[in-house]
């Protein structure tokens, strides 16, 4: 919810999705090709920073937004600093890696690089409007019907479990662990038989509209596309000159 | 005056039943005539959203027969999508109808399928958004509006097909006064422009007081289709399908009855008997002060 807050409320929602998602993919380029851990980590204070600043995004929004991914390449990395080898005795010994500190701040650095060259691209694009771009660029229906049925039931199961949950809660439905366990199945029971209803309603209701292949659907239309593109180009490639130079 | 109008949708004698075995309607007949505003009323199960969905050609009729301006209904693919574009369906839970990311696309979805080029939906976007006054959301995700909104996009999204007869399931379920107040005026619109409306509701005050003809669903069966100013006199019949005259009848009978008022016109909401009410105080004002000159001339 906090990603989709700041893709909906940034300053650079009326950008075209297209420019963002380039200096996106530049941003990426910028840290597979960064040669050095501190170019990478350049590249990663540098996008953050164009985030923030150009799409008005609180450091602290962007920290919640970063910080699971964060979590997660922190534990990745640091087991890259524990090896597991047997001892002389054949007994499996656990012990540090300083040998491959260099390998893990060059991975964490790109990592890390990669991960703020997509929260550029989330943080300041709906998800509309990158379903949009992507039918422009042909992917397949199919891929896309998946991708808006599971945007919208996200938010429709979400509700329709608080409710439920709620209902629940006000029947003291949660007030043991034993009653606890019994109301989560109840629950997850219930949204089983929900999914199943629901999709069969959406279906009915996309017949009713003359529906008898895939999902179409308008794109946003956005007014200074090919500008916002050309900046985009320029911009990625000062970051790709960044990684590579640095 | 204006002659009887064609009828736009009707049903002869249809009968249709669930996979369960239920009925869904039993010999149910009725006609649409074409620019009218219907109401369909009846209690929960008496087989409203059923016979919407037979409209639409989403169920086809076991027995009798559903004729859309005069023709059979054709079940076939190009026959369905043609029914589809003139009779568009409103569903109860806008949660059921709405399944695109954002205003924008969903109410593009229709259009679309009718096989429209992208300049034409834009347009019918746009103008169908403005009708229901949403064109400002059109961005915005589906899931931030308001039930109000969503019930809006729901119409939207039919409207943009530029149906024919729009048929809306219990519209005004779920929404406040106010809410209830804009979506109305929404529907005088349509209505003003030709569409053909047809609406199913539990609330026998708004269908007095909005519709021209008023169907009546018992147990799967129109028992009843009446124009909405013969309603008083129905008011046994109205009671065996579980329903009750609206208060305003009996309010108005109630003033004749005192000699307060004429049994002609028929106020249709309490909204119209207070204005005949303050009418008829300002004429006996009118009267008292005619009379206190005349003798005074005298």
């Amino acid at each position: 919810m906090l990603i989709e807050r700041c893709a909906y409320s940034n300053h650079w929602r009326s950008v075209s999705p297209a420019a963002k998602a380039l200096f996106a993919m530049c941003g990426l380029l910028a840290a597979f090709l960064a040669a050095k851990p501190q170019a990478a980590c350049s590249v990663a204070l540098l996008l953050a920073v164009v985030t923030c600043a150009g799409g008005r995004i609180r450091p602290l929004a962007y920290l919640r937004a970063a910080t699971p991914a964060l979590l997660f390449l922190a534990t990745g990395s640091l087991s890259l600093l524990i090896s597991v080898h047997a001892s002389p005795a054949g007994v499996p010994q656990i012990g540090w890696a300083p040998n491959a500190l260099p390998q893990m701040a060059h991975l964490a650095g790109r990592s890390l690089a990669a991960l703020a060259a997509l929260l550029m691209l989330v943080l300041t694009t709906p998800l509309p409007d990158s379903i949009g771009l992507l039918r422009r660029l042909h992917v397949p229906d199919l891929l896309l019907d998946l991708m808006v049925l599971c945007y919208r039931m996200l938010f429709v199961f979400s509700s329709a479990m608080q409710d439920t949950a709620s209902a629940q809660a006000s029947r003291l439905g949660y007030a043991t662990p034993r009653l606890a366990l019994r109301s989560a199945g109840m629950l997850a029971a219930n949204l089983t038989l929900q999914v199943w209803q629901r999709a069969t309603a959406l279906h009915t209701a996309a017949l009713a509209r003359a529906n008898d292949g895939p999902l179409r659907f308008l794109s946003p239309q956005f007014a200074h596309a090919r500008r916002d593109t050309c900046i985009a180009g320029l911009a990625g490639m000062a970051v790709i000159a960044l990684g590579v130079l640095a | 005056m204006n002659g009887p109008r064609a009828p736009i949708l009707q049903l002869d004698e249809v009968m249709y039943h669930y996979a369960d075995g239920s009925s869904g309607l039993d010999h149910c007949s009725l006609a649409i005539a074409q620019g009218s505003r219907n109401a369909v009323i009846g209690v929960n199960g008496s087989g409203k959203t059923t016979l919407f969905q037979h409209a639409n050609g989403l169920f086809m009729a076991e027995h009798g027969s559903v004729r859309y301006a005069g023709q059979p209904l054709d079940y076939s693919r190009k026959g369905l999508r043609e029914l589809r574009s003139k009779v568009g369906l409103v569903f109860q839970n806008p949660d059921r109808q709405l399944f695109s990311a954002s205003v924008l696309e969903d109410v593009s979805f229709g259009p679309l399928n009718l096989g429209l080029d992208e300049a034409t939906v834009r347009r019918r976007v746009d103008t169908a958004l403005a009708a229901v006054g949403m064109l400002e959301q059109a961005a915005k995700p589906v899931h931030a509006l308001s039930f109000g909104q969503k019930k809006r996009v729901c119409i939207a999204g039919v409207l943009a097909m530029e149906p024919e007869l729009l048929v809306l399931d219990e519209p005004m379920a779920g929404l406040d006064p106010q809410m209830q107040a804009e979506l109305l005026a929404v529907l005088e619109d349509l209505h003003d422009k030709g569409i053909s409306l047809l609406i199913s509701t539990h609330d026998v005050e708004f269908a007095y007081q909005w519709a021209d003809t008023i169907h009546v669903m018992q147990q799967g069966r129109c028992v009843l289709s009446l124009d909405a100013y013969d309603l008083p006199a129905h008011g046994a019949d109205l009671a065996r399908a579980g329903l009750a005259l609206p208060a305003v009848i009996g309010l108005h009978a109630e003033l004749v009855c005192q000699g307060l008022l004429k049994p002609r016109p028929q106020p249709r909401s309490t909204r119209e008997l207070l204005t005949l009410l303050g009418a008829r105080e300002k004429d006996n004002s009118m009267l008292e002060n005619s009379a206190s000159l005349a003798r005074r001339a005298v």
